[in-house]
């Protein structure tokens, strides 16, 4: 997208008042949305977006200027800003710009460009009919919306590094509302990855369709959740918000060096029951939390977060990893060219354990059992959370009840993973948005599998 | 999906913290700089190309934005961040059919890519006959929503407000630990509208803001604190006042514990009040009518809350965030009540939505960024304040609950009005507040608790877009221990 020779003198310019490091994201990004509402196509929008971000890091400042104006002016503009914004004298520069390597490659099979619109069209219209057929007159509105992301980056930096990539990023979302007397329930299913249109290879659109209306027509019959502490199990396939809550946040290096995480100073010590073992890793195929290099060149890997219960590592961007003096492991993301790269996660799951499913539900005498879960919140300081149950059902004796809905579960991150009882061997996943300082990126939280808990609140 | 900042200021999930998330406009101006006569000739450009290519009906939008924003610790500059930012969105109807694109690519060959494009989009989209844009409007409100301040202000001088703000949470009590960001930020923007009825219109805006978030600390005991203040003038920011609020917050909820589950009065303080405001807002958008997905369909002229409420959207508001002379596509804004005295007046549109009610366009057309088409959306919506001193609402109760903090309230569904959400806050008992209390939940029908209301506090405060005066709910379920 942009010359080297231009690059290395762009980068050269924004360190002449010296720095620590400096590095610059240029981004393309070609996006397709697509739209259904009451049995029309009513919105096709595509766009084209191009732009670059530069960055000056001087010991804890850093300096950031964004533009989308690529051409040599533009970019020597944002470049004399931060050169300005950020300066302590320091040189040692390296532009080699050597290509770095990733750990882990991706094949995008078949690309949006080539995917005629039509048939993305078709795709989306086949959803509403489905969610229509599976729930018959009780669904009274079916949302379909589709998009497609062809990202590409350059991102170089002062220690002479260089990395071009493309991320393809496909994503459905099935919204059906039922409705029946005064009741409104909705109900929500969202496939996505790291990947084209075989997406749908692997997730047949229909039967998402059909899932969503399939529960927003049982939540119009669902009592309301019954408020209090109780046991709770979470099936394989209700996805991992839990987790990304409950530890998730609190595991990124920028909180727990500003002393706002539960998990600051943790590392090497007991913070969660030994069956308990947490992973992020951003090489899974498909995942919609994956990437060959995080956006700022790294190459993504597996992290063990916390091994049998033991806190082992937290997530790193270069700049946190920089201040504990050790290398970055893939986690600086951001959301755009015109943000700043911080610590995320990826993919973040609890490993499956040794318990079969089926025993931890007959195991459990009174509680909640989580088929699906919704959005999440977590303050990071106290370790407080709540998650939106999206789909659940009361457990009495070992069997599955009646379904109950309004149910959010709201706990202290380092208290429940201490008292998960038992991990069962299966593993779902759930994909999402996730927000942290107003910028959002796409995750997913593969869903641990039936992790058993104590003393949940629910109301 | 962290809280702290993103989560407290947005209850969205796709938060952005810049201009364009609180629907900062700015005033009807003449176009003064060579640069906006550039961007109306792209404007044009763009029009004339898909007319050219077919298209009935054009409009291109044009959006030039900058930012600065700067984050201080510890009385250092941690983050400085400048930026600029433009692009267009092009919407066209062709044959009853819409289509859009978008493009940060304004070069001749770049405009006509995108018009082709949105051409292209049309193709596929279904058929509509309420497929319309504005003409010229008669008369726009005239506001004043450009101080000059914000930009001759010195960014020496910004990062002192921020240093300021941080220097009154730590002066405020010694318990005052972290200081995760003391933020300044301010936005310029200028937009421009053209369409081919004729309608040819741009303006300018500026908005400044503070926030500050923290943690105090006694023990093992850490608890946060957040306040913000977002102005359209930039001397009116009070950042000692945020920097207090945000520290007694913290402090006050030191040694909170969860309490039993409890039937009792509640009091919501206005962030907390706003946020609930928030869940409604859709709701109280002629689209979510029209879709049957609306709490407030068939509801017109009827009691939908209780008769102390009484909620109105003020796109010309003196003062308000997302104050405009005009909404995304070129409507005069407007002051429309929705409820009054808890009957429901009226609902928000657009020019799309107008068509089919066979209604004016509220000027309620809002856009979020020139890569969006300009959908159904509040511009300053609030609570109308009552007459009841706040303090009054507690002093009153012999027990009850004062929310402060809410969590998970963007998990909250708009369609049912069913919330679910984690609260924390201080014990009320006879008349005072007396112990801090976390870690428990509220649930119920944002109907439910509308109708519940049985005191509004004369302390309305704004929050972004959003505002809302202290309210009281005779009583709602708490789950705790």
């Amino acid at each position: 997208m942009v010359d080297k020779e231009l690059l290395k003198e762009v980068l050269d310019t924004a360190a002449a008042n010296g720095c620590d490091f400096s590095d610059i994201f240029i981004e393309n990004r070609q996006t397709t949305g697509i739209r259904c509402e009451a049995g029309k196509v009513e919105k096709i929008q595509t766009g084209v977006e191009t732009g670059a971000g530069l960055r000056v890091i001087c010991g804890d400042s850093t300096a950031y200027a964004y533009t989308n104006d690529l051409s040599r002016n533009g970019l020597m503009e944002a470049a004399k800003i931060v050169s300005h914004a950020a300066a302590c004298g320091k040189n040692g520069v390296n532009l080699d710009f050597t290509r770095v390597k990733p750990l882990v490659d991706f094949v995008f099979k078949e690309r949006p460009e080539d995917v005629p619109t039509e048939q993305k069209v078709e795709l989306v219209e086949a959803c509403d009919r489905a969610a229509r057929r599976e729930g018959g007159d009780l669904i009274k509105q079916v949302i379909v919306g589709y998009g497609d992301v062809t990202q590409r980056v350059v991102i170089a930096n002062n220690a002479g590094d260089y990395v071009e990539d493309e991320r393809i990023r496909t994503r459905l979302t099935i919204q059906a509302v039922a409705a029946e007397g005064p009741v409104i329930q909705t109900g929500v299913e969202a496939v996505g990855g790291l990947c084209g249109f075989e997406l749908f290879a692997a997730y047949p659109p229909e039967q998402v369709a059909a899932t969503a209306a399939r529960r927003a027509v049982q939540m119009l019959k669902a009592q309301p959740a019954p408020a209090g502490k109780m046991p709770v199990v979470m099936a394989g396939e209700a996805g991992g918000t839990m987790v990304h809550e409950a530890c998730g946040h609190g595991l990124e290096a920028d909180l727990v060096q500003k002393g706002t995480s539960v998990y600051a100073g943790k590392k090497g010590q007991v913070v969660a029951a030994k069956e308990v073992s947490v992973v992020d890793d951003a090489t899974i195929e498909q995942g919609y939390g994956s990437y060959r290099f995080d956006d700022e060149g790294v190459p993504s890997r597996k992290v063990k977060l916390i091994d049998k219960g033991v806190l082992n590592d937290y997530l790193y961007d270069r700049l946190s990893a920089s201040k504990e003096g050790r290398p970055s492991n893939g986690h600086g993301r951001r959301e755009s060219y015109q943000h700043k790269p911080m610590p995320r996660m990826g993919n973040t799951y609890i490993a499956p354990g040794k318990t079969d499913p089926e025993k931890i539900i007959r195991e459990t005498k009174n509680g909640l059992l989580v088929k699906k879960m919704g959005g999440g919140q977590v303050n990071t300081t106290t370790g407080d959370f709540v998650f939106d149950v999206a789909e659940g059902y009361l457990l009495k004796d070992g069997e599955i009840g009646p379904m109950v809905r309004g149910a959010t579960l709201t706990g202290n991150g380092p208290e429940v993973l201490r008292i998960v009882e038992m991990v069962g061997s299966d593993l779902g996943h759930t994909i999402g948005i996730c927000g942290k300082d107003g910028q959002g990126v796409p995750v997913s939280d593969p869903g641990h599998q039936g992790a058993h808990c104590r003393r949940y609140l629910q109301g | 999906m962290r809280l702290i900042v993103s989560a407290k200021i947005m209850n969205n999930k796709h938060n952005k913290l810049d201009g364009n998330f609180f629907g900062l406009r700015g005033t009807g101006r003449e176009l003064d700089t060579i640069e906006s006569e550039a961007f109306l000739g792209i404007a044009e450009a763009a029009i004339n190309s898909a007319i050219r290519m077919g298209a009935e009906l054009a409009e291109a939008y044009i959006c030039n934005s900058k930012e600065l924003k700067i984050e201080v610790r510890e009385s250092r500059v941690e983050t400085m961040k400048l930026a600029g930012n433009r692009g267009m969105g092009l919407r066209v109807v062709r044959d009853n059919r819409a289509g859009f694109s978008f493009s940060t690519d304004l070069s001749p060959a770049g405009v006509k890519d995108a018009a082709a494009q949105a051409i292209a989009n049309c193709r596929l989209a279904a058929k509509d006959p309420f497929l319309q844009l504005p003409s010229p409007g008669a008369s726009y409100p005239e506001l004043d929503i450009y101080d000059p301040a914000i930009r001759e202000t010195t960014v020496e001088e910004k990062i002192e407000l921020a240093k300021s703000m941080e220097e009154a949470a730590r002066s405020y009590d010694p318990r005052v630990k972290i200081i995760e960001s003391s933020t300044y930020l301010d936005g310029e923007e200028e937009a421009i509208i053209a369409n081919n009825l004729g309608l040819k219109l741009s303006y300018k805006g500026a908005f400044c803001g503070i926030y500050l978030s923290l943690t105090a600390s006694e023990g093992d005991d850490s608890q946060t604190g957040f306040d913000l203040d977002f102005n359209l003038k930039y001397h009116a920011l009070k950042p000692e006042e945020v920097g207090r609020r945000a520290a007694g917050q913290a402090v006050r909820m030191l040694g909170a514990k969860p309490v039993t589950t409890r039937k009792t009065p509640v009091v919501l303080d206005p962030y907390v009040a706003a946020g609930f405001l928030g869940l409604i807002s859709t709701a109280l958008t002629s689209e979510a009518v029209q879709k049957g997905r609306s709490l407030f369909a068939g509801k017109k002229d009827k009691k939908v809350a209780s008769s102390k409420i009484t909620v109105i959207d003020d796109g010309t508001l003196p003062g308000g965030i997302a104050s405009a002379p005009f909404d995304g596509e070129g409507v005069a804004t407007s002051r429309n009540v929705l409820i009054e005295d808890g009957v429901l007046k009226g609902y928000l549109y657009n020019t799309y939505t107008a068509a089919k009610d066979g209604t004016s366009s509220t000027g309620n057309g809002v856009r979020n960024s020139f890569k969006g088409t300009p959908e159904v959306g509040v511009t300053n919506i609030f609570i109308k304040p009552g007459s009841v001193p706040a303090g009054q609402l507690f002093s009153e109760l012999e027990k009850g609950i004062y929310i402060t903090e809410v969590m998970g309230m963007h998990t909250a569904n708009p369609i049912s009005g069913d919330f679910s959400v984690g609260v924390s806050g201080l014990l009320i008992e006879n008349g005072q507040l007396t112990r801090p209390v976390r870690g428990m939940a509220l649930g119920g029908n944002i109907m439910d608790l509308l109708a519940g209301v049985d005191a509004v506090g004369d302390d309305l405060k704004f929050f972004g877009n959003k505002g809302a005066p202290t309210l009281r709910i005779s009583e709602m379920t708490l789950s705790g221990q």
